[in-house]
């Protein structure tokens, strides 16, 4: 019996497979595609499936603590929760960042804009922080809705927290996120493009030790980005730790002495180098800038006409002053231009023969019949004027330069070099030719010669060590090692008598009853050093009692003093901008200094 | 006819269903209740919900005790009840339009209170019956009822086709149009309709919806929207092709387990299948609905009885073509339509009317 026997039936049965084939047919290509995609390219799809579900995200590793010299942690990392979010899975912005700011009571529009800002990015599609520092409440409230909210996760993550704040923060300096520059001149920054990175101080010189190394975590999300599972963790490296040499106590009692004026601080221990306090006046919060969303909120700090930011120990060039005196004498000295015996008369005023211009000296009248030793104790100007003259710049310039005059300390590589003037940089850089009279007013470091708090500081380190240099350094332990003290070519003399000499003259600063520092003798702990007026404006003594109304144009304080004497700790140089006289307000912080360091060392 | 190529497959199974005695054809039975059964594991895996799987149980359940007490009817006596049931079902689906659920978007519930059901899915079973029992009241059948089942069928059509439901109503049209064609309407005007259905393909463009032409545009090219429109083809896609020859194994497909398929228990179920149980698995599938389709066709091939061949005829096609379009439109080969997969899918209505469908073949089986 077969299906078109019955010649009547068959039209039923030949209609059902006519009509059958088409979806016979098709069901043929069905299963040739079927074969196509789990066969021949399995693969392909078994990759796309895993990439569907499988996300590989960073974690972040905690930044490495900063302690002082006495252990005492200065710089910390807070725990914050932040809300992350994943655009991915946000299928409507408008209704999501709705939701989001109804929950957390925030106002939408700037949700909303900060949405679009990173909407419209290159990595779009990457999860990020949109609300960083989440509070209690916040938490609370998220928590029990998140669940509803596609795209949305709290996460934690660390905030850098300065402890002492402002008193700290010239030498720590700040974080922040990592700039588009910051990559160009790093490309290895990429891989921690979610971190911030130190932007100043020691986060930002010791940034590759402090940062540490990023984990990374492989979870298993489903379409609404909920998180099943992780897969795999390599969990990060925490940063090293570093040990300031800074000692909290000392920097702190020397900040309040500078009841906010504008000013700087350098001591350092001559023997090895290791900077004790380093302080910048006036100064800023650094957590501020630490956890910062947008620039609006620290705008102020960067307008601040008395620069909070800027620090003024490493970068601030202030004429040297009489601090340069010793300096001037002592190359005058090597040149045998002079000798240490020889007196000159200080008459108030010199002159250069064939001009009648006079160069006045600090004192009206003068300081008399005075010899090395006395123009530097009393710091007679004429003197100096009469020895830079006979010296000349050819042989002043290179001799400051041994001192560490007109290049950068070592410390940092973001510190201010100062000006040495020497006849090839006046005709570089002012386009003029050299003139007797530079040399002279360079003789009391005046005219063009700049230093910063901390040349000052080493080349006098350098004088306390009769010779040697020693290369600065703020860090005394990475992650538990010590750093080890560098010191550079010694400075030889052709009579090592005049090292004594120089001492002596500086003793006499402030011990002998004319020394211009006798304000801060004591006879316990001897202290070597010099004063310095720094002139703003080179002004004429009529004008100039006028001009003292004005604040900002009063002469900077200068004192640079080291001690005790006999077997010198510490160098200190400090600077009170207007201040006025070196002697009554910079030298009591000196002093202090010096005294605070020794009873501590005993 | 020696030579005809069906000839030899079919003599194998010719004593077993040849036999005048009133008997049950077993490979039917349970080749459904093993789609049946699978259906409700995969609905469990896919939607991990007991509480769906259970409902779909008990439809299952329902639907089984439907389709054994209409095996063992007499269908010349339910004949008659077969022709008059057009009306109710086409009244429901005149009040479906107005009376709408209200949970659904398209009219296309009608919500009981205790059950939801779509009256276009009734109307899809039930259209076939009538038709074909209206078709062979007389012992040949005349052009004036045939133009009467078309014209019907038309209006059947065009109400499932503005709720919107673009699948269902073709399957209606298919419902209507079968028995009329196997009964003998001339090739001619086949052809002319064919013709005709072709000049006006514009016009039916025009008329879509915009998400209907959406689905139809994103067949073409699903990666350029795969957010939006392309993410079902996409995502069942990757499923089949991520499962391979043996699957990820049941309840380990990432793709639905995590929610990737949109729809993975209704519509989109066969993904689930290819992906945790792979080429295999398919391969499987495919000759169970094999073994089915065959037994349900060599009951309207060996049936001497003219109403019985139109239906067991029409409904073997109707079955073949949800499962070809349905499998077609989950790995991308044709737009997506609302179709489900028969027996596997989730759906109340759909697996009743399907058990239903199998009952009365299963009836028509004595007249052999």
């Amino acid at each position: 019996m077969s299906i078109f026997e019955n010649k009547k039936d068959s039209i039923e049965t030949y209609r059902i497979i006519v009509f059958l084939s088409p979806f016979l047919i098709l069901l043929f290509f069905a299963f040739l595609q079927i074969l196509n995609l789990s066969y021949f390219n399995s693969d392909i799809y078994k990759t796309q499936s895993d990439s569907n579900r499988l996300y590989q995200s960073k974690i972040a590793p905690q930044r490495g603590f900063i302690f002082d010299t006495k252990n005492t942690l200065l710089v910390e990392n807070n725990i914050q929760q932040d809300l992350e979010i994943n655009p991915s899975f946000i299928e409507n912005p408008r209704v999501f960042l709705k939701q989001i700011s109804d929950l957390l009571d925030l106002n939408f529009e700037k949700i909303e804009s900060d949405f679009y800002v990173r909407a419209t990015g290159k990595s779009s599609q990457e999860p990020y922080i949109l609300i960083k520092d989440l509070n209690e409440q916040q938490i609370a409230k998220l928590s029990v809705n998140l669940k509803k909210i596609k795209g949305a996760e709290i996460v934690s993550s660390f905030s850098r927290n300065v402890i002492h704040k402002d008193i700290m923060a010239p030498v720590i300096g700040y974080v922040g996120n990592i700039s588009r520059e910051d990559i160009f001149n790093n490309p290895e920054l990429t891989k921690f493009k979610s971190l911030k990175i130190g932007k100043t101080g020691v986060e930002k010189d010791f940034d590759s030790i402090l940062r540490g190394n990023m984990g990374y975590r492989i979870q298993e999300r489903d379409s609404y980005g909920k998180l099943i599972r992780n897969i795999s963790i390599e969990p990060p490296l925490k940063g090293k730790d570093l040990k300031l040499s800074i000692d909290l106590d000392l920097q702190k009692k020397l900040f309040s002495d500078f009841k906010g004026r504008k000013g700087a601080l350098v001591a350092i221990e001559p023997r090895t180098g290791l900077i004790r306090a380093l302080i910048s006046s006036p100064t800023y919060d650094p957590n501020l800038l630490n956890s910062i969303n947008d620039y609006e909120e620290v705008k102020s700090l960067f307008a601040d006409k008395d620069s909070p930011l800027f620090n003024r120990a490493l970068s601030g060039q202030y004429p040297p002053a009489s601090t340069l005196k010793p300096f001037v004498g002592m190359a005058a000295l090597e040149a045998e231009t002079i000798s240490w015996e020889k007196r000159i008369v200080d008459s108030g005023e010199y002159y250069v023969e064939g001009d009648d211009r006079p160069y006045k000296g600090w004192k009206e009248g003068g300081h008399g019949n005075v010899d090395m030793k006395k123009a530097i104790v009393e710091s007679s100007d004429v003197y100096f004027y009469a020895l830079a003259y006979d010296l000349t710049i050819n042989n002043l310039s290179p001799f400051l330069e041994k001192f560490g005059y007109g290049k950068q300390s070592g410390l940092t590589e973001n510190e201010a070099k100062g000006i040495l003037p020497s006849r090839k940089w006046k005709l570089g850089y002012i386009g003029e030719a050299w003139f007797k009279g530079d040399t002279i007013n360079m003789g009391i470091g005046q005219g063009y010669i700049t230093a910063t708090p901390i040349q000052i500081a080493l080349a006098y380190a350098t004088l306390a060590n009769r010779g040697e240099i020693v290369k600065p350094r703020i860090i005394e332990k990475i992650g538990g090692v010590s750093t080890e003290k560098v010191s550079n070519l010694n400075i030889s003399l052709s009579d090592n008598q005049n090292w004594k000499r120089i001492e002596e003259a500086l003793l006499g600063v402030v011990e002998a009853s004319n020394g211009t520092a006798n304000n801060i003798y004591d006879r316990n702990i001897r202290i070597a050093g010099k004063t310095g007026t720094a002139q703003v404006k080179s002004i004429g003594e009529t004008e100039y009692k006028f001009l003292r109304e004005d604040e900002s144009l009063r002469d900077h304080a200068l004192f640079v003093g080291y001690g005790p004497v006999e077997d010198p700790k510490l160098v200190v140089v400090a600077i009170i901008e207007n201040g006025e006289s070196g002697s009554t307000v910079a030298a009591p912080l000196v002093r202090k200094a010096i005294n605070l360091y020794s009873k501590n060392e005993k | 006819m020696k030579n005809n190529p069906l000839s030899f497959s079919v003599n194998l199974k010719i004593d077993k269903i040849s036999s005048n005695t009133p008997q049950f054809d077993y490979w039917i039975l349970f080749s459904v209740i093993f789609l049946c059964s699978f259906g409700l594991a995969m609905i469990y895996s896919s939607s991990n919900s007991l509480e769906m799987t259970i409902r779909q149980g008990t439809y299952f359940f329902l639907g089984l005790l439907g389709m054994l007490l209409l095996a063992f009817s007499n269908f010349r006596k339910m004949e008659v009840f077969y022709l008059h049931s057009f009306w109710p079902a086409f009244f429901l689906l005149i009040i479906v339009l107005f009376f709408p659920s209200e949970n659904s978007k398209t009219s296309r519930w009608i919500d009981l209170g205790f059950f939801t059901f779509q009256p276009s899915e009734l109307m899809r079973f039930i259209l076939p019956i009538s038709a074909a029992s209206f078709l062979t009241k007389n012992l040949k059948t005349k052009m004036k009822d045939m133009w009467f089942v078309i014209f019907v069928t038309l209006i059947c059509f065009y109400l499932v086709a503005i709720q919107p439901d673009l699948g269902t109503s073709i399957i209606i049209l298919l419902a209507g149009l079968l028995p009329v064609i196997i009964s003998g309407f001339p090739w001619i005007y086949i052809f002319f309709g064919g013709f005709l259905v072709t000049l006006s393909l514009p016009l039916i463009w025009i008329s879509l919806y915009d998400y209907q032409k959406q689905r139809i545009l994103t067949l073409f090219n699903p990666e350029a929207d795969v957010y939006g429109a392309g993410w079902n083809i996409v995502q069942s896609k990757i499923a089949v092709g991520s499962g391979g020859l043996f699957g990820k194994g049941f309840l380990n497909g990432s793709q639905s387990q995590l929610n990737f398929i949109p729809e993975s228990h209704s519509d989109f179920i066969f993904s689930v299948i290819a992906e945790e149980f792979g080429l295999l698995g398919i391969s499987i599938l495919f000759f169970i609905y094999g073994i089915l389709i065959y037994r349900l066709l060599m009951v309207s091939f060996y049936s001497s009885n003219k109403f019985a061949k139109i239906v067991s005829g029409t409904l073997s096609i109707i079955l073949l073509a949800y499962i070809s379009i349905n499998i077609s439109m989950v790995i991308g080969l044709l737009p997506v339509v609302g179709m489900p997969l028969p027996f596997l899918s989730q759906g109340g209505t759909a697996l009743i009317v399907n058990l239903l469908t199998i009952g009365i073949i299963l009836s028509l089986r004595k007249e052999v």
